[in-house]
C-alpha cells in the first residue's frame, strides 16, 4: 500500500463516460467528477453556487456541466458559469463559478486534494496495471489501511480514500486483468470482516 | 388496456415505462391511495383483493402484480422478444432471477421510501441495510459487466424487463435515505436506461439528454490516452 | 428556541390521513407529537410526556402551536367562494428545511426544467421582469409573472399563465394562476411547510380549482406528480437549511422573490431551519 500526502484517488478514469457526473467525497468534502467532451477531467465541489443543488444529479453536456435545478451551465476547466436560461441573452457575472479542485490523472485513477494546509503533497508514481473496482467500506480510513496491511494481499497496489467520518473506499491497481476477480473477492471478504466487527446489533 | 395507476408508486411507473418503450397505449385510471385510501374501498377490492397497485386490465384478465404486468406486456407486444427472451432458457432464467431481486428491492428500498415520504410503518434501518446489500451485489455485477462490454443486467445487447423492474426502485432509493454514491456502476446504468428512446419519467426521475451516438462511452484506450495527456500537464 | 416559529400556528396533519379512532406520530420544531382523533372526530395533540399542545382543526388540516399564538390561523378566503373544488394534496415528508420548500414553491426559473412539459418548457425559459413588494403587515407580494405552460390544465394545450405569489407567514406560501388572455382563474394553491426539525419538513398543500371540471383524485394526482418532481431537488440542496445571510448563495434578477423572502425571514429574526453565517461556504 502506498501512502500519499494530501492527494487521494477519488475516481477511476473509466468511471467517467461522456455525459456522466461521478459522485464521491474526500475527507467530508462532497465532490462531482466529470470529463468534458474534449477529455478534460474536472473535480468540483458538488454544489451549484446558485441554490446549493448537488452537481452530481446534473449532466455533462459537451464541455459544460448543467445543474439540474435551473440548468445553469459551467465551463470545464475554469468552473465559470457560461449560461443562465432565466436570462438567456445576458452574460453571467464573472463571480458565478463552481469551486474547483486540482486534478491529476495517473495510473488510470483521478487524483485530487481538498486539504486546506498548503503543504506540497505529491501523487505517487504508480506501476501500470488494471484499475480495480472501488470498494466502499463503512469503516474509518485508518482502520481500513491497517486491515489492508495486515491482510498482506499481493498482486496489487492499494489506496484508501477517506470519504467522510467512518467511511472509506478501497481503490487498487492490479498487476493484471486475470487477478481482478480474485482480488475483488478478497477485498469483499476483508470488508465483511471489518463491518461485522462493528455491526449494528 | 386500462391501468389502475398512481403517480407516487414506482410499481405503477414500471408498467407505464415499459408500455412507453414498447409503444403500447394505456388508458390510465388514477386510484387515490394516498391520502384518499381508495385502494381500500370495496370498489377497488373487488378488482384486486390484495388492495395493491397497479392493476392492469388486459381485457381478458386483471393482472394484480406489477411484475406480471411487465411479463404480459413484453410477451404480448414485443415481437422481437428483446424485453423478455422467451426462446433463450439461460437469459430467461436470468431475467427471472433479477425480477426476484426487484421484488426484494420493493420490500426494502420501496418500503424505506414510503416510510420516509408518507410515514408508512416499517423497521427503517433494517430496510435500508437490506437495500444496501442488494445494491452492493448489483454494483459488482454491473461493474464486471461493463468491463465485459455488457450494458444491462442480463448479458446481451439489449435491456430486458429486469432492467425496468430494478430501475424504478433504484432510481428512487434516495427518497428512502439509501444513497447511491457507493454504487457508481449502478448510477451509470440508470443513465444508460434513461437515454433510451421513448423513456418515460415519473416525478423524482430526471431526464437524460440524448448523447451524440459517436461518443457514447469512452473506450479504455481513449481513457488511457486522455489520462496520459492530462498527467503531462 | 426561535420565538417567531414557536409562537406561530403550523399544520401538522390532515384529517383525511387520520381516520376516527386513530393516532399518528409527527414532530414540530423538534418536539415529538402524538395526534389522536377520537371516535367523535375531535382531535387532541400531546407531547411525549403527555403535556397537551394547543391545537385546532381547520380547512381539513390539523394545526398546532407550541407556544402562545401571536396571530390567528391564516385566513383562506378562497374556501368561501362558491363552486370551488378544494383538494388537500396529501402530506409528503421531505429531507430539507421548510424554508427550502417554501422558496422552491415561489421559484419561477425551475419550471421549464424540473417541471418540463407541465409547467414550463425549453426554449421558453427566460424569466421576464416581475414586481415584488412588501405587504403592509410584513411579508412578500409578487405580481406580474408571465409564464408559458405546456400542460397547465391537464389537457396538453399550451397557455400563457399569470402568476401572483404571497408569503404572509414565514412557512406558508400562496400562489394564484390565471389565464393571461382572459384573466380566468385556474388554480389557487397554498403550501404549508411543517418544520419537523431544522433539516426536515412535511409539505402540506391545499389546492382550490374553480368549478368541477376536474375530479379531486385527478387534481391530487397532478399535484403529487408536480411535487415529486421538486422533491429530489430539495433533498439534494446543501445546506439543508435555508441560507439567509449575505453572499451565501448567488441570486440573479429572476430570484427577486427568493431574495425578498430570505431578507424578510432575516428581518423577522427567524433562526430555526436557516443559516445566517457562511461557515464553510466559499464567499
Amino acid at each position: 500500500m502506498i501512502a500519499s500526502i494530501g492527494w487521494h484517488p477519488v475516481a477511476a478514469s473509466s468511471d467517467l463516460p461522456t455525459g456522466h457526473v461521478y459522485q464521491t467525497q474526500l475527507e467530508g468534502q462532497a465532490l462531482a467528477v466529470w470529463r468534458s467532451a474534449e477529455g478534460e477531467v474536472n473535480v468540483w465541489e458538488d454544489r451549484c453556487p446558485h441554490r446549493g443543488v448537488r452537481f452530481s444529479i446534473g449532466v455533462a453536456v459537451g464541455n459544460e456541466l448543467q445543474c439540474q435545478y435551473h440548468a445553469w451551465r459551467f465551463a470545464s476547466g475554469s468552473g465559470a458559469c457560461t449560461h443562465i436560461p432565466a436570462h438567456p441573452t445576458q452574460k453571467p457575472a464573472a463571480v458565478i463559478r463552481a469551486t474547483i479542485f486540482p486534478v491529476i490523472e495517473r495510473g488510470g485513477l483521478v487524483w485530487t486534494r481538498v486539504a486546506e494546509d498548503h503543504s506540497e503533497g505529491t501523487v505517487p508514481l504508480v506501476r501500470d496495471g488494471v484499475v480495480m473496482r472501488a470498494l466502499p467500506v463503512n469503516r474509518p480510513a485508518a482502520t481500513v489501511e491497517a486491515a489492508l496491511l495486515a491482510a498482506e494481499l499481493t498482486g496489487a497496489t492499494f489506496f484508501v480514500q477517506p470519504l467522510a467520518e467512518g467511511q472509506s473506499v478501497i481503490r487498487g491497481i492490479a498487476r493484471d486483468e486475470a487477478s481482478l476477480r480474485t482480488l475483488d473477492s478478497a477485498l469483499e471478504r476483508l470488508r465483511r470482516q471489518l463491518e461485522a466487527d462493528h455491526a449494528v446489533i | 388496456m386500462l391501468l389502475y395507476d398512481n403517480a407516487m408508486l414506482p410499481e405503477c411507473y414500471a408498467v407505464r415505462l415499459l408500455s412507453g418503450l414498447l409503444g403500447v397505449e394505456l388508458d390510465l385510471k388514477t386510484v387515490d391511495c394516498y391520502p384518499g385510501r381508495q385502494h381500500r374501498e370495496e370498489a377497488f377490492l373487488a378488482i384486486n383483493p390484495l388492495g395493491t397497485l397497479p392493476v392492469l386490465d388486459t381485457g381478458d384478465a386483471f393482472l394484480r402484480d406489477w411484475l406480471a404486468a411487465l411479463v404480459y406486456l413484453a410477451a404480448r407486444y414485443d415481437s422481437s422478444a428483446r424485453w423478455l427472451p422467451t426462446a433463450d432458457a439461460g437469459r430467461l432464467a436470468a431475467v427471472q432471477e433479477w425480477l426476484s431481486i426487484a421484488r426484494l428491492l420493493q420490500s426494502s428500498a420501496g418500503a424505506a421510501r414510503l416510510h420516509d415520504s408518507i410515514g408508512m410503518a416499517t423497521d427503517i434501518e433494517r430496510r435500508r441495510r437490506e437495500a444496501h446489500d442488494l445494491l452492493r451485489m448489483t454494483e459488482k455485477h454491473l461493474w464486471f459487466g461493463e468491463r465485459g462490454g455488457d450494458d444491462w443486467l442480463v448479458a446481451g445487447a439489449e435491456p430486458t424487463i429486469a432492467d425496468i423492474a430494478l430501475f424504478v426502485h433504484v432510481i428512487l432509493s434516495e427518497e428512502g435515505g439509501i444513497a447511491r454514491m457507493p454504487y457508481p456502476a449502478v448510477r451509470r446504468w440508470t443513465e444508460r436506461l434513461r437515454r433510451l428512446p421513448n423513456f418515460a419519467l415519473m416525478g423524482g426521475v430526471f431526464p437524460m439528454p440524448a448523447l451524440d451516438a459517436s461518443r457514447t462511452l469512452l473506450s479504455e484506450t481513449e481513457c488511457q490516452a486522455a489520462s496520459a495527456q492530462s498527467a503531462t500537464h | 428556541m426561535d420565538p417567531i416559529l414557536w409562537n406561530d400556528w403550523h399544520v401538522v396533519g390532515d384529517t383525511a390521513a387520520l381516520l376516527h379512532g386513530e393516532t399518528f406520530a409527527t414532530a414540530l420544531l423538534g418536539v415529538a407529537l402524538q395526534i389522536a382523533r377520537a371516535e367523535d372526530g375531535s382531535v387532541g395533540i400531546v407531547q411525549s410526556d403527555g403535556v397537551p399542545v394547543l391545537c385546532d382543526v381547520r380547512y381539513g388540516f390539523i394545526w398546532a402551536c407550541l407556544g402562545t399564538p401571536m396571530q390567528p390561523i391564516i385566513d383562506v378566503p378562497e374556501l368561501a367562494v362558491e363552486d370551488m373544488t378544494a383538494v388537500i394534496g396529501g402530506a409528503v415528508s421531505v429531507h430539507a428545511s421548510a424554508g427550502r420548500a417554501i422558496e422552491n414553491f415561489l421559484d419561477l426559473g425551475h419550471l421549464g426544467y424540473v417541471h418540463a412539459g407541465y409547467l414550463g418548457a425549453e426554449p421558453e425559459t427566460a424569466v421576464a421582469s416581475y414586481n415584488v413588494e412588501t405587504l403592509p403587515g410584513g411579508g412578500v407580494l409578487v405580481t406580474g409573472c408571465e409564464v408559458f405552460q405546456p400542460n397547465a390544465l391537464m389537457d396538453n394545450q399550451g397557455v400563457m399563465i399569470g402568476y401572483s405569489y404571497k408569503v404572509e407567514r414565514p412557512l406558508t406560501a400562496w400562489f394564484q394562476k390565471i389565464l393571461l388572455d382572459s384573466g380566468t382563474l385556474v388554480t389557487t394553491a397554498y403550501l404549508f411547510a411543517q418544520p419537523v426539525d431544522e433539516d426536515h419538513c412535511v409539505a402540506h398543500t391545499l389546492l382550490l380549482v374553480p368549478g368541477s371540471a376536474y375530479s379531486a383524485a385527478d387534481i391530487r394526482g397532478y399535484q403529487q406528480l408536480i411535487f415529486l418532481q421538486d422533491k429530489p431537488i430539495l433533498e439534494n440542496q446543501n445546506p439543508k437549511r435555508l441560507p439567509i445571510g449575505p453572499r451565501m448563495e448567488i441570486p440573479i434578477l429572476a430570484d427577486k422573490t427568493s431574495i425578498a423572502y430570505r431578507r424578510w425571514l432575516a428581518q423577522l429574526g427567524v433562526t430555526y431551519g436557516v443559516v445566517r453565517e457562511a461557515a464553510g461556504v466559499p464567499a
